[in-house]
């Protein structure tokens, strides 16, 4: 049998097999290229393509303007971008501001050859790579061929960039079934991912051993690691991520799995040293050093701790992560010591954050406890005056670490009133929040007020019970009506506690289940998924709740289509 | 650290300094080229391509380094041959437009394979700068399922391997050095074949001079 039956004309040639719905003409380029003579060339590569609607941008900082302004459909960036940020902070940027379209291609273009050895090592992967110096011909190869993948997924995609998870299984089953072998495993890939975010780990499971039986993909097996991970089975967990990474020693996030599974495990210890070694290998990645400052810290290893909190500054001068936790973290370890270094590391993050109130209160309360060590009692109770009056203005928009922070420092400032106030707020929002609750648990003993906030939690914790006990009963009695308006109640008083917006989730999905649907009821339930997505319920969780929605949802829509 | 360990590192940094620098170089000569009107230039054509056979070297040398000093898999995708074919043709594309060399890529859309292509795109790269050293005007990428395996051929129509290199596959004699044939290709060939491996079956490639072109034939096979 002759088997040679596609053959390609002498090169260069047309194209032949990468169809296209689209041409591409009506594509839009930017271009990030420090360099104005290579900058110039791949323009000119570009209008040889018959794309006219080019951008161009000369660092990564006008790179950003330009996304922000318009929508590309392709973006080729190098990676080298000289001074200031570099195409990895482009694209990590572009990613986290949700400036790149689902249609969207981004190229990264680098002088390095290897991109298992040197660009395995980037977190955020881009659609492409491209090596210097490539010609015309690989260019348009390369476009081509990523712009047709994108069109053949672009309904999972936008599914996906819309929440809207169970749509993008269904649209992923269907073009399944299509039988493109091209894409097959691809497809593969990403319905097991979203099998995995409902938390169908069944289905997941099966689709990463087919694969797996076909050929050793390390993805498929870092799947399955995630998913002994996610049934708690740890040491299965760490058996897997261990291998990949002795297998594929530049597999982050293989690392990343394993400090998670180590943190699991109460193993803070591994995850501190998994996260240092993953770092060495990669030390551009900002949100890993970050993980590694509070990891560290919390290990008292404190060297360690202050080196990763600088490099994050350091990275936090070109990243859209940049936090100033990381100047309260390091000044915080200053403070020990070091006083006059906390200080200045405090005066460095003022004027970077120069009006942020949530920087500003860390740094009020890190003053506090500094001059406070300096036996300068004024300047002390000063800054402590000053944190209030932030904490008051913040309210629970502060993040709960911060919150809790205050409350210490009120604590040791024998400000117990204002304490207590604020310690039962968040203890009725976060009762169910294990993790948190430990920590709570540690500043009380800290500040020796151990005895009197366990009988605050047991009481809370009894008022959270029976309201919810009330709520439900109510609601097994078929009083629907009662039984919302209790849960709506607690909601008002508990604005961030997770089970009473699941609970109140579950009761108005029942209710359109079994009475009138309609529009209104509809958004009201989405917008308390919203809410428990944003302040942080699990993804599994949510993910089953938005599809019981979007399947009742569907239904009415298309009753009235059909009217 | 021992001295030996030391100097091999200090050997694989040089080497990626090397690199570095060849890149540049190449980079400039490809700007400069398209600025040239005339850029079928002969010196243009040599410099592209003594570079790129440069770059081709230093790179299988890192590699190798790497694969030396710590162990690691390849990682495989499932990669369409043709896309990898193609993509080596195009790499090729100044030489072949300037030289006036017939390169044509035989394969059926069909054909799949599991491989890191970027690993596969240095050995391929590595071959064709070889047959483009020795062809007169054509070249031939092919692909193909043979049993178990599925064989990648790269063939030419110069005068074909010499016997040396036949019998020396697996070690380099004395009078082919002095020709300019290190070994570094094929050894590094084979180094990379044999790190594909699916259960027992581990790839491999062969030479021979039954190319349909009538000079030399290289294969890879993967498993």
């Amino acid at each position: 049998m002759d088997l040679f039956d596609v053959s390609l004309d002498t090169l260069p040639s047309p194209f032949k097999l990468h169809q296209m719905k689209q041409s591409l003409k009506s594509k839009k380029v930017l271009i990030v290229e420090d360099q104005a003579t290579m900058r110039k060339a791949i323009r000119e590569m570009i209008y040889g393509f018959d794309m006219k609607l080019i951008t161009e941008a000369a660092n990564g900082s006008s790179a950003i303007a330009a996304m922000r302004k318009e929508s590309f459909d392709i973006v080729l960036c190098d990676y080298n971008l000289g001074s200031g940020k570099n195409g990895q902070q482009v694209l990590e940027e572009a990613r986290f501001r949700k400036l790149l379209p689902f249609y969207a291609v981004f190229i990264m273009v680098t002088a390095e050859q290897t991109q298992s050895m040197v660009l395995g090592a980037m977190d955020n992967k881009p659609d492409e790579y491209m090596t210097k110096p490539f010609n015309a011909e690989q260019l348009l190869n390369r476009i081509k061929r990523n712009i047709s993948r994108k069109e053949y997924l672009g309904d999972i995609e936008k599914a996906i960039d819309s929440g809207n998870i169970s749509l993008a299984i269904a649209q992923c089953d269907k073009k399944l079934l299509e039988n493109n072998r091209l894409m097959h495993t691809h497809l593969l890939k990403l319905r097991a991912q979203l099998a995995i975010k409902i938390g169908d780990l069944k289905k997941a499971t099966a689709i990463y051993q087919a694969v797996l039986e076909q050929s050793e993909l390390n993805w498929a097996t870092l799947g399955l690691g995630i998913i002994a991970y996610l049934q708690d089975d740890f040491s299965e967990a760490e058996a897997i991520f261990r291998k990949l990474i002795d297998d594929y020693p530049m597999m982050l996030e293989a690392f990343d799995w394993l400090a998670k599974t180590h943190e699991a495990q109460g193993d803070f210890a591994g995850a501190q040293n998994t996260l240092n070694e993953a770092t060495a290998l990669s030390p551009q990645a900002i949100l890993r050093q970050q993980k590694l400052a509070t990891m560290a810290n919390m290990n008292g290893e404190l060297t360690i701790a202050e080196k990763a909190y600088k490099t994050a500054i350091d990275l936090g001068k070109n990243s859209v992560h940049h936090s100033s936790g990381d100047f309260a973290g390091l000044a915080k370890i200053y403070s020990k010591t070091d006083a006059k270094s906390a200080l200045k590391t405090l005066k460095d993050m003022r004027s970077l954050y120069f009006g942020n109130p949530e920087a500003e209160l860390r740094a009020a309360l890190l003053e506090t406890e500094v001059f406070h060590q300096l036996a300068d009692e004024e300047s002390s109770v000063q800054a402590y005056q000053t944190a209030q009056k932030l904490s008051l203005e913040l309210g629970n928009k502060a993040p709960t670490d911060l919150r809790l922070e205050m409350i210490k420092t009120s604590y040791l400032k024998g400000d117990d009133k204002a304490a207590n106030k604020e310690l039962e707020q968040l203890i009725k929002n976060h009762a169910d929040d294990d993790h948190f609750m430990g920590d709570v648990r540690k500043v009380l003993n800290e500040t020796g007020n151990a005895q009197q906030g366990e009988k605050l939690i047991a009481r809370i914790k009894k008022e959270l019970v029976e309201i919810n006990n009330k709520g439900v009963d109510l609601f097994r009695q078929g009083n629907i009506t009662e039984a919302t308006q209790v849960f709506q109640k607690a909601a008002t008083t508990m604005p961030e506690n997770k089970t009473i917006m699941i609970n109140m989730v579950k009761i108005l999905l029942h209710d359109l289940k079994t009475n009138e649907v309609n529009k209104e009821k509809i958004q009201r339930i989405q917008t308390f998924i919203n809410k428990a997505s944003q302040f942080g319920v699990k993804k599994e969780k949510i993910e089953h709740l938005q599809a019981q929605l979007n399947n009742l949802s569907h239904k009415i829509n298309s009753t009235a289509s059909q009217e | 650290m021992s001295q030996d360990a030391k100097f091999s590192q200090i050997l694989a940094s040089s080497v990626h300094d090397l690199k570095n620098s060849l890149q540049t170089v190449r980079s400039l000569i490809r700007a400069l080229a398209l600025e040239q009107a005339n850029s079928e230039k002969p010196e243009f054509q040599i410099l592209d391509f003594e570079t790129a056979r440069m770059n081709s070297c230093v790179m299988q040398l890192l590699i190798l380094y790497r694969l030396d000093a710590s162990h690691f898999k390849p990682v495989l995708e499932e990669c369409r041959v043709v896309e990898i074919l193609e993509e080596v043709g195009y790499q090729q594309s100044l030489q072949i437009q300037l030289r006036q060399i017939s390169l044509t890529v035989e394969c059926s859309a069909d054909l799949f394979c599991f491989c890191d292509d970027t690993l596969i795109n240095t050995v391929l790269v590595s071959v064709v700068n070889n047959a483009l050293r020795y062809c007169r005007q054509a070249i031939r990428l092919s692909g193909r399922q043979q049993g178990d395996f599925v064989c990648l051929c790269i063939e030419d129509d110069g005068p074909g391997f010499s016997s040396g290199i036949m019998e020396g596959i697996q070690g380099v004699k004395s009078c082919e050095l002095e020709k300019g044939n290190t070994g570094l290709g094929l050894h590094f060939a084979s180094t990379i074949a044999e790190l594909h491996s699916q259960g027992q079956r581990s790839g491999f490639i062969a030479i021979d001079n039954e190319s349909t072109l009538g000079g030399a034939r290289f294969s890879l096979f993967l498993p």
